[in-house]
């Protein structure tokens, strides 16, 4: 069997600092400039997908995933190692590019279907699938200027998975959509890759990941650290996630009041799981119900009082809830080394529809140091019966009540 | 070889280059007042300026052609020239956020942004038409026939310039100041607003290697001088040379270098930021 894409031993450097090179340079004389500093965005990255098969690439920021996908795309050259793609391909590297704001949404699905290789003819077979799928047929004839994120995302997403790629590069682009779209998005590529579409996906989304990739891939400041199934792909994640953490010097000091030190270890977090009262792992919280946020630890070393805390980000990384025990004015026990022990926080769903990112830590009852950090340890969405927008959900309720022609209550 | 292999891929991508015209035509014109009038107001101010100055300040022979003929059937074709290579260097730059994100045959960038200008030389034509009846000016005459090779080969000589202007600029800012400055130069180096006739013989051998003499001179004696009924020629040496051959040899050699300089460089336009 031929492989759809072949990434062999690729690395790309990057120049860093003055952009001004000289003509030979760009004529491609291969020539160290003098003075010049490069940066290794991609360092010997080598994978090979089949048709139908599905890599979820992750990492954090920088790692080099986004040059990972400009070079899938073309978009850029490798300086080393080389890249085949078999194929009609089909990227998604950002959110409305290649849309042009003053131009409706009809003319753009072509001017779109055009930069991704289609011709007129092959589009306006396709037109109608395509608005249908994206939902906003109300609006095809609106300037996009005029359209929301969600629905840019929607009409982005609708061109490319129907131009019947033999490859689909998916970038973080859905996270803007709504649970639903977001839904008939993952159907979509299910059933793409059923009939042989190679699925490149990038999220930070760990959960996502596992739903619609077989296989993941970790990146680390330009480096394929781990490659394997996606669910363990997801666990080395939060190992890169706590390596990077280490390697820091500055973590996060202004929230916690804590001095700039990196972790120590001394305690480490094991696992993270979201339950449902009924303690049900979840992933998808019904907003104003409860849930229990379960955490387990194992210590390293003898530990006096440690203080154990939570907080809930938006996906852009807005606080949106952040507790500890000491704030809570609890005293933890002492834990010796060698032992496990699983901490629970019982807490309100008071949040509105989206998804939204968790992160646990442990720290020095002095707050002098961290033992463990995983900022990003859990993604989960929230599902709302309400209509009610916004982040968190005050559960308004309403009354009308007659008043006298004065105006005055009666 | 890597640039023949672009022109099938450009081919591959010919429903994008004509979507990518129209978008261009449309966004120009989108929210402006005078749209399309704008095409015609920028040859015709520069012709009426160099109308008043060249017959009442300092009056001009220009034989059997009345001057505002002579100016405007050569500004139409000139402000052509400058506004499209002024887009072509600009065009890569403007849309840099498609560039670095989504790949597409990059020279459908320069190429849309000539070929929207076609609908400016369009209109600016239908004026010097008028002009021309007014001035009972023989219309389609025998030589007409040369009409499109001109018009090619201006075609050619300001996509090749495009293609470095366009590639250069992404890298050096100073083209696009470079380019401004050059064309206002150029157009005194071309018989614009004054008549061959009035550049020693001598000089003639490296006046016509200015393509845009060639091509100005040909669209001339094509469109406004009635007593010409073929393609203007000078002399070198006792040789008759056609005006457009030296452009048309210069014109081939700057697109064919262009077009190289440009698919060698592409591949380094997404990595400038």
């Amino acid at each position: 069997m031929t492989y759809s894409i072949e990434f062999r031993n690729v690395s790309k450097r990057y120049r860093i600092g003055s952009n001004l090179s000289n003509l030979r340079d760009l004529l491609g004389a291969r020539r160290e400039a003098k003075n010049a500093k490069y940066h290794w965005a991609v360092k010997d990255v080598d994978f090979a997908l089949k048709p139908g098969e599905s890599l979820g690439i992750i990492g954090p920021n920088g790692a080099g995933k986004t040059t990972i996908l400009k070079l899938l795309s073309r978009v850029t050259q490798p300086t080393d190692g080389h890249i085949k793609v078999n194929g009609r391909y089909s990227a998604l590297i950002e959110l409305g590019a290649g849309f042009h704001p003053d131009l409706t949404g009809r003319e753009n699905v072509f001017l779109n279907g055009t930069i991704l290789g289609m011709s007129r003819s092959e589009i306006k077979e396709r037109y109608d699938q395509i608005v249908e799928f994206s939902g906003i047929a109300p609006f095809i004839d609106t300037p996009v200027k005029r359209y929301s994120s969600g629905m840019y995302a929607r009409l982005g997403f609708a061109i490319a998975a129907h131009i019947d790629p033999e490859v689909l590069i998916v970038d973080e682009v859905l996270a803007v959509g709504d649970y639903a779209f977001q839904m008939k998005c993952y159907n979509r590529m299910d059933e793409l890759r059923a009939k042989g579409t190679s699925l490149i996906f990038v999220s930070h989304n760990m959960e996502v990941v596992r739903r619609v990739c077989d296989r993941g891939m970790v990146m680390y400041r330009g480096q394929n650290v781990f490659q394997g199934a996606a669910a363990e792909a997801v666990v080395a994640y939060s190992d890169v996630l706590r390596q990077a953490a280490r390697e820091s010097k500055s973590v996060a000091p202004k929230e916690h009041g804590m001095s700039q030190r990196a972790m120590t270890f001394d305690a480490e977090v094991k696992n993270v799981t979201l339950l449902s009262e009924d303690r049900q792992p979840i992933t998808v919280l019904e907003s104003g119900t409860k849930a229990i946020l379960a955490v387990d630890y194992q210590f390293n070393k003898d530990v006096q009082n440690p203080v154990f805390a939570f907080t809930i980000r938006t996906e852009d990384g807005r606080i949106i809830y952040d507790n500890t025990t000491q704030w809570m004015k609890i005293k933890t026990p002492d834990f010796y080394s060698g032992q496990h022990c699983r901490v629970e926080y019982t807490f309100d769903v008071a949040l509105l529809e989206g998804s939204y990112e968790l992160g646990v830590d442990i720290a020095a009852g002095d707050l002098s140091t961290y033992y463990d950090r995983l900022e990003r340890a859990l993604g989960f969405w929230v599902k709302s019966s309400g209509g009610a927008k916004g982040l968190a959900n005050l559960d308004a309720k309403v009354t009308f009540k007659e008043l006298a022609s004065n105006g005055v209550a009666a | 070889m890597q640039s023949a292999l672009g022109i099938k891929t450009l081919y591959n991508h010919r429903d994008l280059l004509l979507a990518w015209t129209v978008r261009t035509i449309k966004a120009r014109y989108q929210q402006s007042v005078l749209g399309g009038l704008w095409a015609i107001l920028q040859p015709v101010a520069t012709a009426t300026i160099f109308t008043i100055i060249f017959t009442v300040f300092i009056p001009i022979d220009t034989g059997s052609v009345p001057y505002i003929l002579f100016v405007y059937s050569a500004m139409v074709a000139w402000t052509f020239f400058a506004t499209s290579l002024v887009d072509m260097v600009e065009s890569l730059i403007i849309n840099m956020n498609l560039v670095s994100k989504i790949y597409f045959p990059r020279e459908v960038l320069p190429i849309a942004a000539l070929l929207a200008r076609l609908l400016d030389f369009a209109i600016a034509s239908l004026v010097l038409f008028l002009l021309m009846i007014y001035f009972q000016v023989p219309l389609f005459k025998a030589n007409w026939v040369f009409l499109p090779a001109i018009i090619v080969v201006q075609l050619m000589l300001a996509l090749g310039l495009g293609f470095f202007g366009a590639a250069l600029n992404v890298f050096y800012r100073d083209v696009k100041h470079l380019v401004a400055l050059g064309l206002q130069l150029w157009l005194y180096a071309t018989p614009i607003i004054y008549p061959t006739t009035r550049v020693p013989e001598r000089f003639h051998p490296f006046y016509f290697l200015n393509p845009m003499a060639g091509i100005i001179e040909s669209y001339r004696d094509v469109l406004v001088r009635p007593e010409m009924t073929t393609l203007g020629t000078y002399t070198i040496n006792g040789m008759q040379i056609p005006y457009l051959l030296p452009s048309a040899i210069i014109a081939s050699v700057v697109l064919i270098a262009g077009y190289w300089f440009f698919k060698k460089a592409e591949f380094q336009f997404a990595d400038v930021v």
